[in-house]
């Protein structure tokens, strides 16, 4: 063992000079040196010492994995699909999006990066699978009519109790994963949808999925759509063309939005009852609660460890960090939600590999965070990597983002009646939703957890046409002032590049850090660069 | 020391040649970056030609 | 036609949020209860003791202030309304019932206790979660807010009666005002109506930010003298259009539209009387709240509804409006940054252009009317393209 360490150690400074943060370090290269302009391919992939590099391809050749599973388990209806959707076509830029996601990663926070990320793949690469076999555009498959496609941001655990229907987040797979790898996408929906009479300020996110609509680029599924007024207005309009697209008979599951209050949670609660009802009557099955119970375990196991988790990030010795979290929660919470126990161990590995680090005071990215900040607001899905950009740029590490802080309640498994109700209260606080929407308190909430996660910086995600967010600008910016936090409005438009670009949200930091704070970026190269033509 | 028959040494080694070619190949691969220039060079501009050309069911 | 006796005082109420009677109402000690959303049942505002005002910002030019709390990116109504606040305009208030009808009108209530622009030791602000669906579970959610945030707010707050027969008597005086309102406002029916657009937008507006009972004998003065008002000898406009969407509290809106030669005969609109001059009627074994409730729940048009059976109404109350006021054609406007309505916008034009052969110009406005040139050239082609259709043969081209 020893023999081999030294072996390693010797090989890994004969290379070091390939190493783009020992470049950076010595100001003669650095991260962005590796790549031609503009476009976000790289020359070659990163080097980062022969465990770490090694560690990465086996990591590149599980995904490959996965994908040649997801085609070899359905070759033709995977092969209309990317003849079929447009949207199909950019998931070809995935190896390319982890790439730029981990940038920089060593050590524990690599691994753990792509225990999270591996889980996400093997997921979505089924679920596509499993949604082109039974896409009735595509010719359909055995499993069509048992699908119950639901709008994304509800929430699917209570679905769950139906044993033998598969809930399906339509708008996942062509609009809402697909904008973190792609960000040329999503403007053509943008623009069908715009090409229709639809204003260019409403939030892009919707207008996307207006797109989609019109675009007539839905998945044809399922026997009944469930939709939602979550998590905002836009969100609630484009149900509307959506509902009418798809053709299907449609329940909306209106939730509280001012769901803080104790008066909302039986309204929410019936809510759900009123769709499990629903669903009974369209798909002619019963709810089956040991079925929900089963499936609430997961959840709350998961809730569980989020929860010690958050422990470890508090502190500085947390490998679980950036992009590599949020991204994770996010998914794992808002599109799997108890569905899949790969999530419960993939989130047991992470805790002890967490533990471990914490253990030998591991600090990430070799120790040079200089803030710790909490990401507030929606963030901009077209820079999913931004969190690695600005750790590797300006040292500051995203700690939590809001939205890993969605509903982590735990559900009664033995209670159908205080399960149900612990579901309402789940389901109010979904993405996007829990804090930035149903009343102030939610959003000024973010003080709080700035501090106890031991942040000294807040970035508020601006997304330009988010109008509930524009009305506390001036607010936060004076309660910043007040608590004494650094505090940067990071402006974005969600899912257009084209009207804030990566660049765009790039300078405001730099500027802010360099202007404000009078700080040295830590990697020059990666302070002004082109990739307006990247995925 | 009993002799390993000489059918398992060439199974043994066809499997070693076998992986360390495959392993040079997908780490050249890898380390070129290469399937990600034939995605985003070769197959996205023509995919795209693709989508270009489609005629779709637009409507509210 | 000859000017209506009381025209030219109804504007100069207009003038002001806190006008000539508003001043009298609080005078006498009636508590001012303002509202800016339909979904605050008007009538459980003007339970004995208090006087409901819907407010607007008359003769807003800069919402410089209002920009810096809200940006320069949402909702012109509402930035409109925090800039009038912070102004001092509204410091007759005694209470604000907000409604989270959208993100853009709760974040503006919201400043209304985080900036405490209301100088006046009792104002208070309530906000209620109001539903987005018509069935029962909103229904019940929907009485069960406006007890806690309105009803119980006024009677712990101020004493107010809010016993059956007060809320009978706040029907009553609800079914009176709008028994006057609509019967003016069917003269627009008439192949030559004896009013304007313009002038039944001002009627309509007084009523709504005037108390009841200090406005109601100059509506039926008004209502009186329509019965044997002249009209003008001929038709004056050159076509007649259903005016629908989003907020409009400016009635040089609806004369702009006028000037281009169409009529506004029918006014569904955020503050226009469809909805809000409907009877409510008390079905029998039904409280006069619950009544309230579902009644509001019932008309309600607002673009943010969900289910199917809301969304169908809304177009089909604006095809009911064409027909029975003998409408060329709709315009159908949202205000700018407005998420709802802009969708809806795109929905109902789609709707009423192919499926129910309802010609339909839509347009984007400010609060303060702006950019009159583009919106007048839009009117008068959408003016021209109605008269084309009248001409045989004319929906052909």
């Amino acid at each position: 063992m020893i023999m081999i360490d030294g072996l390693v150690q010797r090989i890994d400074k004969k290379l070091q000079r390939f190493d783009p943060l020992w470049q950076a370090r010595r100001g003669i290269g650095g991260l962005r040196s590796r790549y031609y302009d503009k476009t976000g391919v790289a020359k070659y992939r990163e080097w980062r010492g022969i465990r770490d590099t090694l560690y990465d391809y086996g990591q590149w050749m599980k995904n490959l994995g996965s994908m040649t599973a997801m085609v070899a388990s359905a070759p033709i209806p995977c092969l209309k699909g990317f003849w079929e959707y447009r949207w199909m076509g950019s998931y070809l830029g995935t190896f390319m999006f982890i790439d730029r996601l981990f940038e920089g990663y060593r050590g524990y926070e690599l691994r753990i990066a792509h225990h999270n990320m591996h889980a996400i793949v093997q997921s979505l690469t089924k679920k596509i699978a499993l949604v082109l076999s039974n896409d009735k555009r595509l010719g359909g498959g055995p499993l069509s009519d048992q699908m119950i496609p639901y709008d994304e941001v509800l929430p699917p655990l209570f679905l769950t109790g139906f044993k033998d229907l598969i809930p399906i987040p339509l708008q996942t797979l062509p609009e809402f994963i697909i904008c973190d790898i792609d960000q040329q996408l999503e403007p053509y929906y943008i623009d069908v949808a715009e090409s229709f009479g639809l204003p260019a300020d409403v939030c892009s996110r919707c207008a996307a999925e207006t797109g989609v609509a019109i675009d007539d680029a839905f998945p044809i599924i399922g026997k009944a759509f469930i939709t939602t007024n979550m998590p905002c207005n836009a969100s609630e309009a484009t149900s509307m063309f959506q509902r009418r697209r798809v053709g299907l008979p449609d329940m909306p599951v209106t939730l509280a939005m001012i769901h803080n209050e104790p008066g909302a949670h039986p309204y929410s609660t019936q809510m759900l009852k009123d769709t499990i009802a629903f669903i009974e009557k369209e798909y002619g099955v019963t709810y089956d609660w040991d079925e929900l119970f089963k499936h609430a375990k997961e959840m709350n196991e998961q809730n569980a460890i989020e929860l010690e988790k958050w422990e470890f990030m508090k502190t500085p010795y947390c490998a679980l960090v950036g992009i590599a979290e949020s991204l994770y929660r996010l998914y794992s919470w808002a599109s799997v939600n108890g569905q899949d126990s790969y999530f419960t161990k993939t989130d047991r590995k992470v805790l002890k590999l967490i533990t471990k680090a914490y253990k030998e005071k591991y600090e990430p990215f070799s120790g040079k965070t200089r803030h710790r900040a909490f990401l507030w607001g929606p963030s901009a899905v077209y820079y999913t990597d931004f969190p690695t950009w600005v750790e590797n740029c300006w040292g500051i590490n995203i700690v939590l983002n809001m939205d890993s802080t969605m509903g982590y309640n735990q559900i009664n498994t033995t209670d159908s009646e205080e399960a149900i109700k612990d579901l309402a209260l789940l389901s109010e606080k979904a993405t996007m939703r829990h804090h930035a929407v149903g009343g102030w308190e939610n959003v000024n909430a973010v003080w709080e957890w700035a501090k106890r996660f031991n942040c000294d910086m807040v970035i508020f995600n601006d997304n330009v046409s988010c109008k509930g967010m524009n009305g506390v600008h001036a607010m936060m910016e004076e309660q910043a002032r007040d608590l004494g936090f650094h505090f940067v409005f990071l402006e974005h438009d969600l899912e257009d590049c084209r009207t804030v670009s990566r660049r765009d949200m790039r300078k405001r930091i730099s500027d802010y850090m360099s202007i404000v704070l009078n700080e040295q970026p830590l990697d020059p190269t990666l302070v002004d660069f082109d990739d307006s033509e990247a995925y | 020391m009993k002799k390993v028959p000489t059918f398992l040494v060439k199974i043994i080694k066809t499997l070693l040649i076998t992986a360390l070619a495959g392993f040079a190949v997908t780490f050249t691969i890898y380390m070129t970056n290469a399937e990600n220039k034939l995605i985003y060079y070769v197959i996205r501009p023509l995919l795209n030609k693709h989508y270009n050309s489609q005629v779709r069911d637009r409507r509210v | 036609m000859k000017d209506l006796k009381h025209f030219i005082y109804f504007e100069d109420l207009l003038r002001d949020a806190r006008n000539e009677l508003v001043a009298r109402a609080v005078e006498d000690g009636k508590r001012a209860l303002g509202y800016n959303c339909y979904y605050i049942p008007e009538a459980l505002l003007n339970l004995p003791g208090c006087f409901s005002s819907r407010l607007r910002a008359p003769g807003m030019r800069s919402t410089n202030i209002a920009d810096y709390y809200m940006t320069t990116r949402n909702c012109p109504y509402v930035r409109a309304i925090l800039e009038r606040a912070m102004e001092g305009g509204y410091h007759y208030l005694d209470a604000l019932f907000g409604a989270e009808c959208c993100a853009a009108m709760e974040r503006m209530e919201e400043h209304f206790f985080l900036l405490r622009p209301v100088k006046n030791d009792r104002f208070f602000v309530t906000i209620i979660d109001p539903p987005m669906k018509g069935d029962k579970t909103s229904l019940d959610y929907y009485k069960s807010q406006l007890k806690l945030k309105v009803v119980d707010e006024l009677r712990d707050r101020f004493g107010i009666d809010v016993s059956e027969d007060a809320m009978r008597e706040a029907v009553r005086l609800h079914n009176e005002i709008s028994q006057v309102i609509t019967e003016i406002g069917n003269y627009r029916k008439l192949p030559n109506p004896p009013i304007t657009g313009y002038e039944f937008h001002v009627i309509e507006l007084v009523s709504q930010v005037c108390p009841h009972a200090l406005i109601l004998p100059y509506l039926k003065d008004t209502l009186e003298e329509l019965k044997s008002r002249e009209p003008e000898p001929k038709f004056p406009f050159r076509a007649r259009v259903v005016l629908a969407g989003s907020e409009i509290d400016d009635p040089e809106f609806t004369k702009l539209i006028e000037m281009c030669g169409a009529m506004v005969v029918a006014d569904r609109y955020c503050f226009g009387s469809f909805p809000g001059r409907e009877q409510i009627i008390l079905q029998e074994g039904e409280s006069a709240y619950d009544a309230i409730c579902r009644h509001y729940l019932q008309w309600n048009q607002c673009a943010r509804f969900m289910d199917g059976g809301k969304i169908d109404q809304r177009h089909e109350e604006v095809r009911r409006l064409a027909k029975e006021y003998g409408a060329d054609g709709v315009i159908y406007e949202n205000m700018k940054f407005c998420e709802f309505w802009s969708y809806e916008k795109v929905l109902a034009s789609n709707i009423f252009t192919n499926e129910m052969g309802i010609p339909c110009c839509t347009i984007e406005k400010e609060y303060s009317l702006g950019s009159i040139e583009q919106l007048r050239t839009r009117f008068q082609a959408f003016v021209e393209a109605l008269e084309i259709k009248k001409i045989p043969g004319g929906d052909k081209a």
